[in-house]
């Protein structure tokens, strides 16, 4: 099965790592995996600042650089979300366009979705010990219906511990450039999302958006925590790696 | 009402470090949500009635003119004198010529947020006349001098202790902050104005084109109070609010009750038509409705309309965890949370409420919630284009838009630019590998340090693993 | 032109519609009133209609008890007002002045409620089994105050006038009444707020107590 990989431009510039892992998880599970070296961002922070042609332009150039495959994933419910729900609608004017982005949309997938839901997976091979709780992102959960898939794999882990925090499904506060403009709300988001997550004492806070995981884990820091780890799902089903990469 | 949109963030500021309203706030926090999610398992073909609300609401509004129509002579014929009001303002000449004329001195009202729109208190007042909220929560804010910060639950940001205090300095009463006894006292000091009040105005939930009625949904019983007790009954309602017929009403209001309260009903849903009639010992002898357009028009043929599906149950509000963080008054308007921050640009002017649309994550919540389907953050996103099309954002708002749209539809600019910035950022980030202040994202490093990128992109890193 | 046309006009021209006033759409318009069409609706049953209001009523508040006829009432609502050590004494709805109520010990005055009336006793015009709601219409003989003032409200109904929605209420009003009365009243329990602290209180400027009496 042939994959093309959507990196998702804040793993790609923020935390490699996540990429790699999803990578590795990918070939586990027996996919051919291509990263496409021109894919750049889904458009979607442009798009939901009120500047469609970010989308637009955006949807052309993951249309360019993707559409040659099987199926597209990416660790990220959000740009996931952004590709599937949004780009054909982008270009009302042209139904051609509109068919190929649809049919293409139809092929891509977040990560965990594409595991569970397109290859079945039950099990995945990890070492992570200890103790985790899940944070729903918005998009993956709402546009996506993304909830159970996450929490039955980390389930199949044998030294991991899932502890529910209350009101995972609670928004975090990042809504990407509205963690920038509206950053009061978005701090006591945060703030109310951490003593969710510290609560459960659990010793890392885990989710499929990266942008959420930097808001969370930027507030759990500036609160002083040290110690929670904050990880993307994609490390804690591969097996985290060293830090530095 | 007073309009304070433009200083949203101001707003925000305040009402974040207001410890009283910051505790009244998490004690709402939960309640509704709760109990919308226990009364939907009642529901078991949820998403069925969904689907068929909103249908019955879109056929209402692609035929806005020919159900008022009916509606309108449906209403003459009962003996309701139906007045059309183009602006808020003229609400307020309307229904004080309607007073005049008929000698009032006393208004009873029960809860309309249409004359919120229009300050219609303060223009009753100026004109010589006393108007006395009885909806226990409005009735509240009117001793506080305050506007309502929740469309259903308007005193919501108050906790008991502020009412006992406000009670036992308005009503020259000991304080008691028993919540029962609180009622009770609110009970005794409006009977009397119920009793002898010369008009009642109400708002209308809904307008029922085939019959001609208003229908209020409410709870205290205030409602039935002004609709009954004086001899003039004023109805002020939107356009927007008709129905075709009682069979569409009964649809409507089982997700009404059910995602404002979590109330299966509520404990009156009652049904105006016209004044008392022949041989009736109770009633208005007058009966009135004002068909407020005030904005609600200019939606009509965009893709705003769907926002006038909305059937006021305060679910969006309920459920948005910027609502339950600063309250409704931070919104500035009438209306607040996610229904507030599409309508108050629709209303008042996008350059007036700028913030409002950019006040929300776009999480979705709200939109799941909503009885008509109302896609809110797809709203919230058509008033953010319009801004940044209309050139209404900051200048590096746009600015930075501008340049990363640039940057990533050239991959090779995009590739050389990011190569720089991880570097850069990472050096930044120091030993704890955190930025604690970023100049140009304040906003973000104020409250919350910003992890530093790990100095070299997947891209580059994947090329080397390759070769 | 009036605001009436002004608004009618803007309307029109936002919805693409040609001309300012409503033509050939409001047969339309018209049609679809005729054609009452009613919408889908929770899809669990209930079996009885009877058990199913009396125990929705139960859930709102109310009180409810059975007898087997309307003779039997005045001594049923005795029994309710003596045991809740209420007065004796109540207003009620002119269409039930010719019951025995003082065989039964109740002082009953037939006429609409004041404000100093605390026992008000109505029947109902039909009642809705799934939400456990008394559907009253107003009239010359069945004022709307009288469920209203008072501290408690006693409701009479006929078990053979319990329906199962609210669409048969309106079916039901249509059929035996034709057009709505002045107001129709769909009253569900006693009256309650919750605008302080979100703490539900019984009893706002409506009855403390509704107490239903089904009969036959």
């Amino acid at each position: 099965m042939q994959v093309g990989l959507f990196v998702t431009c804040l793993v790609d510039l923020m935390r490699p790592r996540i990429g790699f892992a999803t990578l590795k998880l990918l070939e586990r599970a027996g996919c051919t995996v291509v990263v496409p070296p021109q894919q750049t961002c889904c458009g979607q922070p442009g798009f939901n600042s009120g500047d469609r042609e970010s989308g637009r332009a955006m949807a052309l150039r993951f249309l360019a650089d993707f559409e040659a495959f099987e199926y597209v994933v990416a660790p990220s419910g959000s740009c996931t979300g952004m590709i599937r729900c949004h780009y054909a609608e982008l270009f009302p004017e042209d139904s051609a366009l509109q068919a190929r982005l649809n049919a293409l949309s139809a092929r891509t997938y977040e990560l965990t979705q594409f595991l569970v839901d397109v290859l079945h997976l039950e099990r995945v091979d990890s070492t992570f010990a200890g103790s985790c709780t899940y944070h729903d992102s918005c998009s993956g959960l709402r546009e996506l219906g993304i909830k159970k898939q996450p929490r039955a794999l980390i389930a199949g882990i044998p030294s991991a511990e899932l502890h529910e925090m209350d009101k995972p499904e609670i928004c975090c506060g990042f809504g990407g450039t509205f963690s920038i403009k509206l950053g009061d709300i978005a701090t006591r988001m945060a703030d109310n999302k951490c003593q969710d997550i510290l609560s459960t004492g659990a010793d890392a806070i885990v989710g499929g958006d990266l942008g959420c995981l930097l808001n969370i884990e930027g507030r759990l820091r500036r609160l002083g925590d040290q110690h929670t780890r904050v990880l993307h799902v994609a490390e804690v089903l591969a097996g985290p790696e060293p830090e530095g990469d | 009402m007073l309009l304070t949109s433009s200083s949203f963030k101001r707003n925000v500021r305040r009402k974040l470090e207001d410890p009283s309203l910051q505790r009244n706030m998490k004690r709402f926090g939960g309640r509704f949500v709760e109990a919308r999610a226990a009364v939907m398992t009642e529901v078991d073909n949820l998403e069925e009635i969904r689907v068929a609300a909103a249908a019955i609401r879109d056929r209402s509004l692609a035929n806005l003119d020919s159900y008022l129509v009916e509606f309108e002579a449906q209403a003459q014929a009962r003996g309701t004198q139906v007045h059309w009001a183009e602006t808020a303002q003229d609400v307020n000449r309307i229904l004080i010529e309607i007073a005049r004329t008929n000698g009032v001195r006393k208004i009873v009202k029960s809860k309309s947020m249409v004359s919120e729109e229009s300050g219609l208190n303060d223009a009753v007042a100026a004109a010589g006349m006393q108007a006395i909220e009885t909806d226990l929560g409005e009735y509240i804010l009117q001793l506080a001098e305050e506007p309502p910060s929740h469309i259903i639950a308007p005193a919501i940001h108050k906790s008991v202790e502020e009412v006992a205090e406000l009670f036992s300095e308005k009503h020259h009463t000991p304080r008691q902050t028993d919540i029962p006894a609180l009622c009770r006292e609110a009970r005794e000091q409006l009977r009397p104005h119920f009793l002898s009040a010369d008009m009642g105005i109400s708002g209308g939930n809904f307008l029922i084109a085939e019959t001609g009625s208003v229908v209020i949904v409410t709870n205290e019983g205030n409602g039935r109070m002004v609709t009954t007790l004086p001899r003039i009954h004023v109805a002020i309602t939107g356009i927007e609010k008709v129905l075709p017929t009682l069979n569409d009403f009964s649809t409507v209001v089982r997700l009404l009750t059910r995602s404002a309260t979590g109330q299966s009903i509520t404990n009156y849903v009652s049904m105006l038509t016209g004044p008392r009639q022949e041989g009736d010992h109770d009633g208005p002898e007058q009966s009135h409705i004002i068909l407020v357009d005030s904005g609600r028009s200019r939606l009509l043929g965009t893709e705003l309309q769907q926002a006038l599906r909305c059937i006021r149950c305060g679910a969006c509000m309920n459920h948005c965890p910027v609502y339950q963080n600063i309250g409704g008054h931070a919104y500035g308007w009438v209306y607040p949370g996610p229904i507030g921050a599409v309508l108050t640009p629709s209303y008042v002017g996008l350059e007036n409420a700028l913030d409002l649309p950019q006040a929300s994550t776009l999480c979705g919540a709200c939109q799941v919630v909503c009885p008509v389907k109302i896609p809110l953050p797809e709203l919230m996103r058509v008033l953010r284009e319009k801004s940044f099309s209309q050139g209404l954002r900051p200048w590096h708002e746009r600015w930075s838009i501008v340049l990363w749209r640039t940057a990533a539809s050239h991959p090779r600019l995009y590739a050389g630019l990011t190569r720089l910035a991880v570097r850069l950022l990472r050096r930044l980030g120091g030993k704890d590998r955190l930025l604690h202040r970023l100049p140009g994202l304040d906003g973000w490093t104020e409250g919350r340090d910003m992890p530093a990128p790990s100095g070299q992109t997947f891209r580059e890193l994947y090329r080397k693993r390759k070769s | 032109m009036s605001a009436r046309d002004n608004i009618l006009a803007r309307v029109r021209k936002g919805l693409g519609l040609p001309g300012n006033i409503p033509g050939a759409e409001r047969d339309k318009a018209r049609a679809y009133m005729a054609e009452q069409p009613r919408g889908p609706r929770p899809t669990y049953g209930w079996g009885d209609n009877v058990a199913r209001f009396c125990e929705r009523s139960e859930k709102l508040g109310s009180t409810v008890d059975r007898v087997a006829s309307l003779a039997e009432v005045p001594q049923a609502v005795a029994r309710y007002l003596q045991s809740k050590g209420l007065p004796v004494s109540a207003v009620a709805w002119p269409t039930l002045q010719d019951m025995p109520w003082r065989t039964a010990g109740l002082e009953v005055q037939a006429r609409a409620a004041q404000g100093s009336d605390l026992v008000g006793i109505t029947g109902a015009f039909c009642a809705v089994a799934e939400t456990g709601t008394l559907m009253l219409l107003s009239g010359e003989d069945t004022p709307a105050t009288v469920s209203l003032l008072p501290e408690t409200h006693i409701a009479l109904v006929d078990v053979t006038r319990i329906v199962p929605g609210m669409e048969e209420a309106w079916a039901l009003m249509k059929a035996e009444r034709g057009t709505p009365p002045r107001a129709v009243n769909f009253v569900s329990g006693p009256s309650r707020t919750a605008d302080i602290e979100q703490t539900i209180v019984i009893g706002a400027h409506g009855p403390y107590r509704v107490h239903v009496v089904c009969y036959g």
